[in-house]
């Protein structure tokens, strides 16, 4: 108990809890949608937009959140319109990220360390404006679902259903798009880039194996990823391990025992 | 009245192999249209097109009598697809799709009384037999209380006893509640014996009319001369 008395990790699991709330949301619908793979593009291409900021001079957070958003918008544009397939667009987009961050760190020196430091973020380093961030993202993601449930659950079942029930598809794809863009700029300062989409997948679909309806899909995701977060930040805090490792490494140990718990008789 | 008509439709997509060539027919209200044809003939492209999920390249497609680019008001027509491309870890239950597609809660419940689905109403869908989920997507379809239902190959894998009841719902929504039905099938005896037209389509329209004179251009169709003897 003594740990939750410093500022630090008061911050850490605040943020962490708001962040783990709004990426299992999102996750659930994410992998439903076969769309799994977006968590990882759009992590990375946010990488190549931190480097921008870097090289620029400019504001990281808003700069990454509206290349993030337009990336996102950008792969539901070319999935939608049949122009490449999903996941291609997402594996060019997340390629393209990072081979941007890379080339930007092989032409300018002098910021190298700063921007390896959101590879495996740190969540223990959350600064006001990044709290305050998440707590926008997590009332934004909290909004959209209870505005759009009904919508989101049947076209997450059947898109041409939704159509024919007067669901304008389009809008739900590109508005959902955008608030994972947003979810995921929010997740980088957790876990990381490379790390971002495990906080979207795992805790979902540990929720998803585990839960014999869709509420309760979203339940149980929400519970494990700020079970993960929470017990992830005082383990690594404990034991001098790193959060964003510890934290995804907790929801992994939460997956494996879902498949047990599956086997046995308790539904 | 005219509740769908399709004037000279013509599609493809790829812009070069027509998929509909010259398409030509019409539904009145109350009719049980059959739609029969091989594989690959355009039946479920057809239905794409009057849903417009897909835009045509030429022709005309008239929907309670307004062009179909016109038409907003989807919710009068019910959708049964072919086939539901549903993650397999999919954990709604039934009874979580029926009332995302609800307005009306006393409209729902006596659905679920009519289809005699409360049974299933707890169970995910996903685990559900092909006839118990092809009767919730007929409830799905039927939630907005629409005048038109479109029904793509709903009888696929279904056992006689599972067939014969939703052909019975069919009927009685057809006859009882005057639910104008189109119904792909390549259960072609069925069709036969319960519609009162049927449309034999093969990428062109091959026969249009009563089932009575259907027969003999669904064998030559299907290279079945013979076999539908007393079929009708």
């Amino acid at each position: 108990m003594e740990l939750l008395s410093y500022d630090f990790i008061q911050r850490g699991l605040l943020a962490g809890i708001l962040i783990a709330v709004s990426t299992a949301l999102i996750g659930v619908f994410l992998i439903l949608k076969r769309f799994a793979f977006l968590g990882a593009g759009l992590s990375h291409a946010a990488f190549g937009s931190i480097a921008i900021s870097f090289l620029i001079n400019a504001d990281i957070h808003l700069t990454t959140v509206i290349f993030t958003v337009l990336i996102a918008n950008l792969i539901e544009f070319l999935t939608q319109t049949r122009k490449v397939p999903g996941d291609t667009a997402i594996a060019v987009i997340f390629s393209s990220g990072m081979a941007l961050a890379v080339i930007i760190l092989g032409i300018a020196k002098g910021f190298g360390e700063n921007l390896f430091s959101y590879l495996f973020g740190n969540i223990l380093m959350v600064s006001k404006e990044e709290l305050l961030y998440s707590f926008f993202v997590f009332l934004l993601t909290i909004s959209f679902l209870l505005i759009f449930y009904k919508k989101l659950l049947i076209t997450t079942f059947s898109e041409e259903i939704a159509r024919v029930k007067g669901v304008n598809i389009s809008f739900i794809n590109y508005a959902f798009v955008s608030l994972t863009a947003v979810v995921i700029v929010a997740s980088i300062k957790a876990v990381g880039v490379i790390l971002a989409s495990s906080m979207v997948v795992i805790p979902a679909m540990t929720g998803i194996l585990l839960a014999n309806s869709f509420l309760m899909s979203l339940v149980y995701s929400c519970l494990i990823s700020v079970f993960s977060v929470i017990s992830g930040i005082l383990v690594s805090f404990k034991y001098d391990l790193p959060p964003s490792g510890t934290i995804v490494g907790i929801s992994i140990l939460a997956f494996i025992l879902s498949f047990v718990l599956r086997k046995l008789p308790l539904k | 009245m005219r509740i769908v008509e399709v004037n000279n439709l013509n599609f493809s997509y790829d812009g070069r192999y027509k998929v509909l060539e010259n398409v030509s027919f019409f539904v009145e209200e109350g009719d049980f249209l059959g739609i029969v044809g091989p594989n690959g003939a355009g039946k479920s492209t057809l239905f794409k097109l009057l849903l417009r999920f897909l835009k045509p390249q030429s022709g005309e497609i008239l929907i309670f009598g307004k062009r179909i680019e016109e038409f907003r008001d989807w919710k009068s027509i019910g959708y049964v697809p072919q086939r539901l491309s549903v993650e397999h870890t999919f954990p709604g239950k039934v009874k979580e799709l029926l009332f995302s597609v609800s307005h009306d809660k006393r409209e729902t419940e006596y659905l679920i009384e009519y289809l005699k689905i409360g049974n299933i109403l707890e169970k995910q869908f996903t685990k559900l037999s092909g006839g118990q989920q092809q009767k919730v997507l007929l409830a799905i379809a039927l939630s907005s209380n629409p005048k038109l239902i479109l029904l793509d190959e709903p009888t696929t894998g279904l056992d006689i006893h599972t067939l014969n009841h939703l052909i019975n719902i069919l009927l009685d929504l057809n006859s009882n509640h005057r639910k104008t039905i189109m119904m792909i099938s390549h259960d072609i005896g069925t069709l036969l014996k319960y519609s009162n037209k049927i449309l034999c389509l093969n990428r062109k329209v091959c026969y249009f009319g009563n089932p009575t004179g259907a027969i003999e251009f669904i064998e030559e169709v299907f290279g079945l001369r013979g076999i539908l003897d007393g079929a009708s």
